[in-house]
């Protein structure tokens, strides 16, 4: 253990390569960062570790001059900076590759390094530029293509020009921000050589990711953001999946337990009301999103879906709504197989719909409430009759559902974007919830709302279940999850990692399982 | 106190309204002050367009006449904003629809009542064909069809002209075809039944769209399509069925022009029509009904121009007009969000 602090540990006297000191940071109402110190060493890999929302980004932004800290001081090699703009950021040797590329597509590689360098020569050939970048590719040792247009590249080819592009400007501080979420498992083993060649130079790298394994297999020393503050930096040796879980996740959580049911609520039936055998669905880049799910829901039972945003959350509540279709396996309804059905066939078999991002798919914001709160139930009596459509029965529908939603509205035939997004996502609600006779689908109801609006919303996730409804409940808020669900699964990369009973959990468990570490008690307890 | 620019989320009618009347007198009045800058008396000017147009008989059937192809190049263009499309191909579904009318009239020997029957149903139908390949393009490979539509335009111009000026001429003339002999009736002087056909078929087809299950389902679909396809709404097919009814109703623009008002079919015979029509859709903010006012005053400009250029004017003063409105229009329309508001520093 000794020995291999020492590698990472500078000698006394030489100063930290980056210093972040008391870093602050507020936008209102939240609290981005607070008192952040974190020391990235020369030489050193250094991972930031953390939820959705723990700060990681926020902080990494202050660093490369995007945002400017409330209070708190960055110092890099001894010497206090201000950064007024990334410009200024570079010009200190920091560099950023962003989750999603900046890179022009329809220009080549020795283009897209070139662009906006003040190195760049100022008469131009494709030739010349061409062999400036084999040059650099050279000296850093990475293995681009100078003449290749970046839109024919691959994923883990785009990254690496991202790479060369910071580390051409002569950055000496590296930070990728969870870098290997678009790589292959190989393209990802082959980033990690890059990276620990560059340290070995005495560069610094800063490594943000929720991914356990990787972050304990690439870097020396990992700091743990959690709520905007910074929890702890340990050495990478000490720890292990378990204690990374627990401070990721291990949060004070304010249990309010809804699970009872009341007296004239409808009890969890046996039978199940959805049933999801192998189910796979491709994502909108056309890659494998959902693979192999199996599952079951019954009714009257809130099944809680965890994990870290992005894993597959989206294409799971479009494939079980009809919005997109399965690339394989089944869906089963009150024992109806759903292949082939559409989002309106799904509907009509009782599946409500609390869409991830309301304004974009579950709203047409620039048109009215009443077209807005119709919107599913427009095709049946009162508001259809034969193909006429009645403006009457449909301004009544809205009011019915604004007044369950308690909803004051002025005038019904304003676009429905004037009204607050707490008030949009109550109309979406209980208009689904109308529709939801077998099976609500909510994904992140709560987001962005506030807590009276986000009281309301899992008060109605719970008078549905008293109702005998189904509920899956896509949420990236644990507390919400631990206190609502009667069974939690947890998505990774597409799999579930195991569902647990909610009574006999966990917490560190859910918290390995989002890391990515599958449920294997025996194996993990020795 | 201080003032702010605020941006709302949406505007009123009445502002948007006034935007528009203010767009219009502003456009006026440049023009005004450019004619006078050329040594034209713009008052003299302005006294004499609307006595010869608004208060004079034939000045009120030549407007009638130009209202008719305007008011449905104008429809056609709103038709397809209502799926949320930019239909740039009026013109060319125009010309589609003169030269199948032509062509039916020219060739087809039957009766007057019937001719004109299938004058109509093939102006629609070549309409529609003529957006056909966009439409598809579309739908199904997600092509903008702004340039798609354009392109098709100077096809279907050049087409016209090759047939009228070539294998379709007529010996005396040499321009264009022979008349056709089957005419529409005419209703007051030159005007023709398309005048109230063209305007009922506005309101009846605005009232689908408001009345219907299927109105409600392509406007839903126009606006966001995802939200329709979440909805349950086969939003492609409506796509379909949306644009090709946006080039039928040019196509038909097209027949009546050649059936009912110039009787043959000569090169450049859509005078522009199926562009000016855009501007047509864009005065009425996308609104069926509306098209029928934005189509009465850009015949009202329109035919402004036909008599300033008997004043000696030229044409391209008059499109610098035209191109005026809509150019404060759009700004117009931009700064109806805007409220100028106070507050206490």
């Amino acid at each position: 253990m000794q020995d291999e602090n020492a590698s990472t540990t500078s000698t006394p006297g030489t100063p930290p390569r980056v210093y972040l000191k008391g870093i602050c940071k507020y936008f209102p109402g939240v609290i981005a960062n607070e008192n952040v110190d974190i020391e990235v060493l020369p030489g050193e890999i250094h991972a930031l570790l953390g939820e959705n929302g723990a700060g990681k980004s926020t902080l990494m932004n202050i660093l490369t001059g995007i945002y400017q800290p409330d209070a708190g001081e960055i110092i890099i090699d001894g010497y206090s900076k201000q950064f007024a703009s990334p410009i200024q950021a570079i010009a200190a040797g920091i560099g950023m590759v962003h989750q999603h590329f900046k890179l022009v597509q329809a220009f080549t590689v020795a283009e897209n390094i070139h662009l906006g360098w003040d190195e760049t020569p100022k008469r131009v050939s494709a030739s010349v530029l061409e062999a400036r970048t084999a040059e650099l590719a050279k000296s850093f040792n990475l293995d681009v293509k100078p003449g290749a247009r970046v839109s024919d590249l691959s994923t883990g080819e785009q990254q690496r020009v991202e790479i060369l592009r910071v580390l051409s400007r002569r950055a000496r501080i590296l930070i990728l921000d969870e870098p290997t979420a678009v790589l292959t498992p190989a393209e990802a083993r082959e980033l990690f050589r890059a990276l620990r060649e560059f340290v070995s130079h005495g560069n610094s790298v800063i490594f943000i990711s929720h991914k356990l394994d990787e972050v304990l297999e690439i870097s020396d020393r990992i700091s743990i953001l959690r709520q905007g503050r910074k929890i702890a930096t340990e050495q990478a040796a000490d720890c292990d999946p378990r204690k990374l879980a627990k401070l990721m996740v291990g949060r004070d959580i304010v249990l309010d337990d809804m699970r009872g049911r009341g007296a004239g609520a409808k009890p969890k039936s046996a039978e199940s009301v959805l049933k999801v055998s192998g189910l796979s669905a491709l994502g909108d880049n056309g890659l494998t999103a959902l693979r192999d799910l199996n599952f079951s829901l019954r009714a009257g039972e809130i099944l809680g879906v965890a994990g870290v945003a992005g894993n597959g959350q989206r294409e799971l509540s479009q494939v079980l709504t009809g919005v997109r279709p399965a690339s394989a396996g089944e869906i089963i309804i009150d024992g109806k197989p759903m292949a082939g059905m559409k989002a309106g066939d799904f509907a009509a078999a009782g599946i409500g719909h609390i869409p991830e991002d309301r304004l974009h798919s579950g709203l047409a914001p620039a048109m009215s409430i009443i077209t807005n709160a119709v919107m599913r139930e427009y095709a049946k009596p009162p508001v259809a009759r034969g193909g006429f459509f009645s403006r009457d029965a449909a301004a009544r529908l809205a009011r019915e559902i604004a007044g369950a939603a308690d909803v004051a509205i002025p005038d019904f035939a304003m676009p429905i974007r004037n009204l607050s997004g707490g008030n949009q996502q109550r109309l979406v609600a209980r208009r689904e919830m109308r529709i939801a006779e077998r099976i609500l689908v909510a994904a992140y109801p709560s987001r962005g709302l506030d807590v009276g609006a986000i009281n309301t919303m899992l008060r109605y996730i719970v008078e549905l279940r008293d109702a005998g409804a189904g509920v899956i409940l896509i949420s990236e808020e644990l507390e919400e999850l631990l206190n609502l669900s009667d069974r939690i699964a947890v998505l990774y990369e597409g799999r579930i990692m195991g569902i647990l009973e909610n009574d006999q959990l966990d917490i560190d468990e859910i918290g390995l399982m989002m890391g990515g570490r599958s449920r294997i008690r025996a194996g993990e307890a020795a | 106190m201080a003032l702010r620019i605020q941006r709302m989320p949406s505007s009123t009618p009445m502002i948007a309204l006034a935007a528009r009347v203010v767009a219009v007198v502003l456009a006026l009045l440049f023009t005004a002050l450019i004619l006078a800058m050329n040594g034209h008396a713009p008052l003299d000017l302005a006294g004499e367009v609307l006595s010869s147009s608004l208060f004079d008989d034939f000045g009120l059937q030549d407007l009638g006449v130009i209202f008719i192809p305007l008011m449905l190049t104008g429809l056609s263009v709103a038709i397809g904003q209502q799926i949320g499309t930019w239909n740039i191909g009026a013109e060319g579904q125009f010309y589609a629809g003169a030269f199948a009318a032509a062509a039916i009239g020219l060739f087809v020997p039957a009766p007057d009542w019937l001719s004109i029957l299938m004058m109509v149903a093939g102006g629609f139908a070549a309409g529609a064909l003529w957006i056909l390949i966009p439409t598809l393009a579309k739908a199904y490979a997600d092509v903008s069809e702004l340039i798609s539509t354009l392109v098709l335009n100077f096809v279907a111009a050049l087409l016209v002209y090759y047939v009228a000026t070539g294998p379709w001429h007529d010996r005396m003339t040499n321009s264009a075809t022979p008349a056709i002999p089957a005419e529409i009736p005419e209703l007051w002087g030159v005007i023709h039944w398309g005048f109230p056909f063209a305007i009922l078929l506005a309101i009846v087809l605005s009232l689908v769209l408001s009345n219907t299950k299927w109105g409600y389902e392509v406007r839903l679909s126009g606006s966001n399509p995802s939200a329709a396809k979440y909805a349950g709404i086969p939003v492609r097919r409506h796509l379909i069925t949306v644009m090709l009814l946006s080039g039928a109703v040019a196509g038909l623009a097209g027949m009546l022009e050649v059936a009912g008002t110039v009787h043959r079919l000569q090169g450049g015979i859509s005078n522009n029509f199926g562009y000016i029509g855009i501007m047509v859709a864009v005065l009425a903010r996308g609104s069926l009904v509306g098209v029928i006012f934005a189509g009465a005053f850009m015949a009202f400009i329109q035919n402004s121009g036909i008599i300033l250029q008997t004043e000696g004017l030229t044409t391209s003063s008059v499109l610098a007009m035209t191109g005026l409105i809509l150019f404060l229009t759009a700004i117009g329309e931009e700064l109806s969000y805007y409220r100028i508001t106070r507050e206490k520093i």
